[in-house]
């Protein structure tokens, strides 16, 4: 009885919590299914239902473009991090001292990042790479590697050491072992670490903002800021272009739920 | 000729030397057991043959290389581990067929031979399996198949029978026994528990502190301990080692007084096995029961005699013939098998040589 009783209050206690979480996307919604007059009346629900902010808000800016922008950036830049932060987080899990690299990653993280848009700037003019969705794949990828090694990291302590001596004395190189016996047990992590990498590159603003300002460079994040500043404020169709940038990568996150939380060593040793 | 040579092997972590100055050899075909309590520097030295590990002065040699310098798979040495150390993403025949495919053995061959080894350690029907599906026993049975299926110049066994419990691991080393005569390959294997030890070496080599303290065979080394070290390390119950002096042909300690065969020594300690213990219910005796457990076919007794704790192991049907099973608190009068004892000198701690009765 009681245990049954404290499963329901944990029960309740989660639907309110969800229900907290989901209230800004819930409005959020709300918001772009109406006609313009009826945003600022402040009402939880629309007094009057539309879909037009659906469509016109890829005539008002160029969300097709901004959209595309925005996953090639986030896909490169997972890509390019957890490229870079495999091997790193094998060194500063395994190797003598790797910590210290850790350390220092983890540090160079802790910076705001504002601090080195200048330098950045300068540095992707000179290669030619501002307004380029390239540019923001390596700022992004780069930026993100502390975080992706240090998810790593964590995925690579979990592994035996033992399986990668049993892989090198049956016969493999140290790459070799790495490459046989410690990769096809990280894949969880290495996905882990991509759709991290992924979101947070997806999400960022400051990057876009100061190194992409071409039409055709946007991203969404870019994209959505536009709508402010304007005379007439089309809410509707900001909520409708925000709804459209972050229900894929909803989808993706149920979908890879897995990955986020799963590991593939249980069982491999004692 | 021997498999495997070791000479002069140091090895330190900071300050703290593990392997202190070991120089060893492995006979051809022979299993030489590393034993020893923990950080005595049994697994570094086995890691150090392996090539997982370097050592900071020494030489090994594998046959006639030398390969101090080598790296682990040009070693062709084979290894089974505590925790098996399977790929859990490989099936049971993909793991032991490994070795062979990074050896680059064609796969329909390599799989005929991880059958093969399969075959030897009885685990046919798991071939398809994943290790997570596996029992403790099974896996490790596993992991021996893998080591063997390539036939290496050496075996090496890191305490793998520690995770399993105690009747597979009697079943299973006398199987790894088994097996290394079988296959007549030279095998270096590492377990702190003594027993374990006796029941397999051809040659046992104490380790405590990084250095040898004594190695030849398992009856050598019982029969005559080279210190007090080894005398109180092998044999379960352990031996008794008892301080006090020799003189006039007769031992005496606190409430102690044997006749032994030694020469006259201020300063001695004696090393004797529970079963070496001779006991004798009599109300007048020095000693008094402490503690009687019956373990089967033979009792353990604590004797308390003066400030001494002894042991003594005596069977059953011993203890049959005395007028009624023992007590605690009954008095015993306590003597020893004077051929059987080990004389050590107090200080040193190493064996005073006997004197002939």
């Amino acid at each position: 009885m009681n245990t049954s009783r404290r499963l329901w209050a944990v029960r309740i206690a989660l639907a309110v919590i969800a229900i907290a979480a989901l209230i800004p996307v819930g409005y959020l919604l709300s918001l772009s299914l109406r006609p313009p007059d009826d945003v600022l009346n402040s009402r939880l629900w629309p007094t009057e239902w539309t879909l037009t902010n659906f469509t016109k808000v890829f005539d008002t800016i160029a969300l097709g473009t901004m959209l595309r922008n925005s996953w090639v950036i986030a896909v490169g830049a997972a890509l390019l991090a957890v490229v870079i932060a495999t091997p790193a987080a094998y060194f500063t899990a395994r190797r003598y001292r790797g910590e210290r690299l850790l350390t220092a990653l983890l540090a160079s993280y802790c910076a705001p990042p504002i601090v080195a848009i200048i330098p950045l700037f300068f540095l992707l003019r000179y290669a030619g790479l501002t307004n380029n969705l390239l540019g923001l794949v390596v700022v992004n990828g780069i930026a993100n590697v502390p975080v992706a090694v240090w998810l790593l990291d964590g995925f690579v302590r979990r592994i035996p050491v033992e399986i990668e001596e049993a892989a090198v004395i049956d016969g493999l190189s140290v790459v070799g072992a790495f490459r046989k016996a410690v990769l096809p047990l990280l894949w969880p992590g290495v996905v882990a670490a991509l759709l991290v990498v992924f979101f947070l590159s997806y999400n960022d603003f400051l990057f876009a903002v100061y190194l992409a300002v071409t039409k055709e460079s946007q991203t969404l994040t870019v994209g959505l800021s536009l709508f402010q500043g304007d005379r007439n404020v089309q809410f509707g169709q900001q909520a409708a272009a925000g709804l459209l940038g972050i229900a894929p990568v909803y989808v993706l996150a149920l979908a890879a739920q897995r990955y986020l939380v799963g590991g593939l060593a249980t069982g491999a040793t004692k | 000729m021997s498999a495997v040579e070791l000479v002069g092997i140091t090895k330190s972590y900071g300050d703290n030397a593990v392997v202190d100055d070991v120089s060893l050899s492995l006979p051809d075909g022979s299993l030489t057991v590393l034993v020893g309590p923990s950080g005595c520097g049994k697994s570094t030295t086995l890691r150090i043959v392996a090539g997982l590990e370097s050592a900071d002065s020494g030489t090994v040699h594998i046959g006639d290389r030398d390969v101090t310098a080598a790296t682990p798979r040009q070693r062709d040495v084979a290894m089974v581990f505590q925790n098996y150390a399977l790929y859990p993403q490989l099936s049971v025949a993909g793991n032991i067929a490994f070795p062979l495919r990074n050896a680059g053995v064609a796969k329909d061959v390599a799989a005929q031979r991880a059958r093969e080894a399969a075959e030897r350690v009885g685990i046919t029907k798991l071939l398809d399996r994943k290790p997570r599906q596996l029992s403790g026993g099974q896996q490790q049975r596993v992991a021996i198949a893998r080591a063997l299926v390539r036939t290496p110049s050496v075996f090496l066994f890191d305490e793998p029978l520690s995770n399993l419990d105690a009747k597979l691991r009697v079943e299973l080393r006398s199987e790894i026994r088994r097996l290394q005569q079988e296959l007549g390959i030279t095998a270096l294997y590492v377990t702190h528990d003594q027993e374990e030890a006796m029941t397999i070496a051809d040659q046992l080599v104490v380790l405590n502190a990084g250095r040898i303290e004594q190695r030849g065979t398992p009856h050598d080394l019982y029969r005559t301990p080279a210190n007090t070290f080894v005398a109180g390390f092998l044999g379960s119950p352990t031996a008794n080692l008892v301080s006090g002096r020799i003189d006039g042909g007769s031992f005496t300690a606190d409430g102690i007084r044997w006749d032994v065969t030694g020469p006259d020594q201020a300063a001695v300690t004696v090393a004797v096995r529970p079963e070496d213990v001779l006991l004798r219910p009599d109300a007048g005796g020095a000693g008094r029961f402490e503690l009687v457990e019956l373990l089967g076919p033979r009792y353990v007794f604590i004797i308390a005699i003066g400030e001494q704790r002894l042991t003594a192991v005596v069977e059953d049907a011993e203890v049959a013939r005395w007028a009624r099973p023992p007590v605690p608190g009954d008095a015993v009068e306590v003597t020893v098998r004077p051929d059987r004892l080990h004389l050590f000198d107090e200080g040193s701690g190493t064996r005073l040589p006997a004197a002939k009765p």
